[in-house]
């Protein structure tokens, strides 16, 4: 996890006007490894409050992740922060139906990693991760009952495993991420309640605790970084499965993505401090 | 004890990933037939109000319903087990026709004639905005006819209507063939009648499958049209009939706890479930009764609201020839006695 200044792919913020400031020897470098993503997929979604059917179609979304080794303690612990959107179409069984999904996404995720040394070049890591999800889903044949608001808050247990191994001279970092939520809360109106009644004024019994008995989700991430000298080409699967049930309303998401997009690594300096040749840098990857 | 522990993990990876179970639903003529009854059977809210068996629907029709059936003989069997719910919110949708139970108004008079009231009481010459259209009659009585609550108006177009009739003695609102609509634009016009924030009704919502599961009733509570808005204090006619439905029969027992206003007519023709929409395997589409909206005194009034004591009126045929609305007359009556 040692880097040379000279193996940040990107600095940003280097300044040569601050030769009057201090050497930042005791605090090594975090650089930002941070990646942009596009993807695509197939998705199965059902929601009872609208419909008793499965409706499948496609998925297209974007994300961004942020990693970074943690302040306190960068050599054992690293941060993970990422955001995406989400927009699904899907058809009903007699295709006669069409489906809308939006969805915004965010967690933030820290976690203890570990090299394994019997196993050269694995690291594995571990950790709580928080969520927030954001979404709609629009069923525009429907009356009274068209749209469902779907927002969950929830606590979990994340993990990763990255190993990296070179095909030729292209070093790939290859990464597992699995997650699943514990403990939280989440929005369902009751049974046959109408959003009309929701207007009305009757907040009552909207949210729901999510636990693994009414929420449960398993997210799990695949990629491989391809490294190209200073960026990467990311490629991977990402699976997002969710199963809810409060007040009588089933919920479900079946995602299965392809992503595609770039990372690399960033370096955010202070122009005020002086680097030491012995400054260390502790990337939250290799 | 290497045992257990890979027990509980398996356990506890089955509930973290696991998903909750929805039933399958088969597209086959029975699957359909099943899939609407059992959507009914969750969702309906007047099984108890109407005195519906719906077991014994379902006994009566399943043997009707053949594998090899034509879609419009299944919609034809699935359409009539409807209509056995009377209640004119509640449709099955295909693409070849919509199943609707006309019963709760053919089986009544009509009880108004358009052409009757703009040919012989404005001889043409009548407001129109949007779908409403108003006038003065030769009594000095505004008459503001409201056809639908389909239409957007806004608070300043009831304005203007109000203030047109500023020197009336009275106003006569005529919601005859009114078949409803948008909840919030009847809110809207009946603002401008209310003189206080005031329990309009109550609302009650399922909250399970069982027949009577429902949540306790919630106060539906409206407000005056904002300040700066004309408030009508004078007094008003409502003129209802059988074919008064839905939003306007919401409409009608807003306005008939006011003390100015008076209910005359027929019974209105009721819809006071608000409709919840859902569909089958094949695609059709299924609408029904699943909110209950209760009157300010927390009674259902799916059956219909009656006028007031006194109040029940109807068109005369044989007037109507002469040109006389008699339910208009009556109304006008009212306010100048």
């Amino acid at each position: 996890m040692r880097l040379t200044v000279n193996n940040i792919f990107f600095s940003l913020l280097l300044s040569v006007g601050s030769a009057a400031g201090r050497t930042w020897a005791a605090e090594p470098m975090r650089p930002v490894t941070s990646a942009w993503t596009i993807e695509a997929g197939q998705v199965l979604r059902a929601n009872t409050y609208l419909s008793p059917l499965r409706y499948n179609g496609w998925r297209a979304g974007i994300g961004l992740e942020r990693w970074q080794a943690m302040r306190f303690n960068p050599r054992d612990w690293v941060m993970r922060l990422t955001v995406g959107a989400n927009l699904d179409h899907t058809l009903s069984p007699a295709r006669n139906s069409v489906m809308w999904g939006l969805d915004f996404r965010a967690s933030w995720a820290m976690m203890w990693r570990n090299r394994i040394d019997a196993l050269p070049g694995v690291t594995l890591g571990f950790g709580p991760e928080a969520d927030l999800d954001l979404g709609v889903l629009y069923l525009p044949r429907n009356g009274n009952n068209p749209a469902q608001a779907e927002v969950a808050a929830t606590c979990g247990l994340t993990a990763y495993a990255t190993y990296v191994l070179r095909a030729g001279k292209l070093p790939i970092l290859l990464r597992w991420q699995p997650s699943v939520p514990l403990i939280g809360a989440f929005f369902c109106p009751d049974y046959g309640e109408l959003y009309y009644e929701i207007a009305l004024g009757n907040r009552s019994g909207l949210v729901h605790c999510a636990w693994p008995g009414s929420y449960r989700r398993f997210k799990s991430l695949l990629t491989a970084d391809l490294r190209f000298g200073a960026t990467a080409l990311r490629i991977g699967y990402r699976a997002d499965v969710i199963s809810s049930r409060a007040g009588g309303i089933t919920d479900r998401v079946e995602a299965h993505s392809v992503t595609i997009g770039i990372s690399g690594e960033w370096l955010m300096l202070n122009p005020r401090r002086q680097l030491s040749a012995e400054t260390e840098t502790i990337s939250a990857f290799y | 004890m290497s045992r257990r522990i890979i027990f509980i993990c398996l356990l506890l990876s089955g509930l973290l990933t696991s998903c909750h179970p929805m039933p399958e639903q088969l597209d086959s003529p029975s699957g359909n037939f099943e899939a609407l009854w059992r959507v009914i059977d969750e969702h309906y809210c007047f099984f108890e109000e109407k005195d519906i068996d719906w077991r014994e629907m379902h006994d009566r029709y399943a043997p009707m319903v053949r594998e090899n059936m034509t879609q419009r003989q299944l919609f034809s069997v699935c359409a009539a087990m409807l209509n056995e719910l009377r209640d004119g919110h509640t449709n099955l949708s295909a693409p070849f026709a919509t199943s609707y139970y006309r019963g709760w108004w053919s089986d009544y008079p009509q009880n108004f004639d358009l052409r009757l009231v703009e040919q012989y009481y404005f001889n043409f010459n009548y407001q129109q905005l949007g779908d409403i259209f108003y006038g003065i009659l030769p009594s000095n009585v505004g008459y503001m006819r409201v056809p639908s609550f389909t239409v957007g108006i806004g608070h300043g177009n009831i304005g203007y209507i109000l203030n047109y009739f500023n020197s009336c003695a009275g106003l006569i609102i005529d919601v005859r063939d009114n078949g409803g609509g948008n909840l919030f634009y009847a809110e809207l016009l009946a603002s401008h009648f209310i003189p206080e924030t005031t329990t309009v009704g109550y609302i009650m919502h399922k909250t399970g499958p069982g027949h009577n599961d429902f949540s306790k009733p919630f106060a539906i509570e409206y407000s005056p049209a904002p300040s700066g808005n004309i408030l009508w204090g004078k007094p008003v006619v409502l003129l209802t009939n059988r074919s008064t439905f839905s939003a306007a029969n919401f409409f009608v027992a807003v306005l008939r706890a006011m003390p100015n206003v008076t209910v005359a007519g027929a019974t209105t023709g009721g819809g006071s479930g608000m409709p919840y929409s859902s569909e089958l395997p094949c695609g059709w589409g299924v609408r029904m009764s699943a909110v209950s909206i209760l009157d300010h005194e927390g009674r259902v009034t799916e059956s219909g609201i009656e006028p007031d004591s006194g109040c029940a009126v109807g068109l005369d045929a044989v007037a109507a020839l002469d040109g006389h609305d008699t339910m208009i007359d009556f109304a006008v009556k009212l306010i100048t006695r």
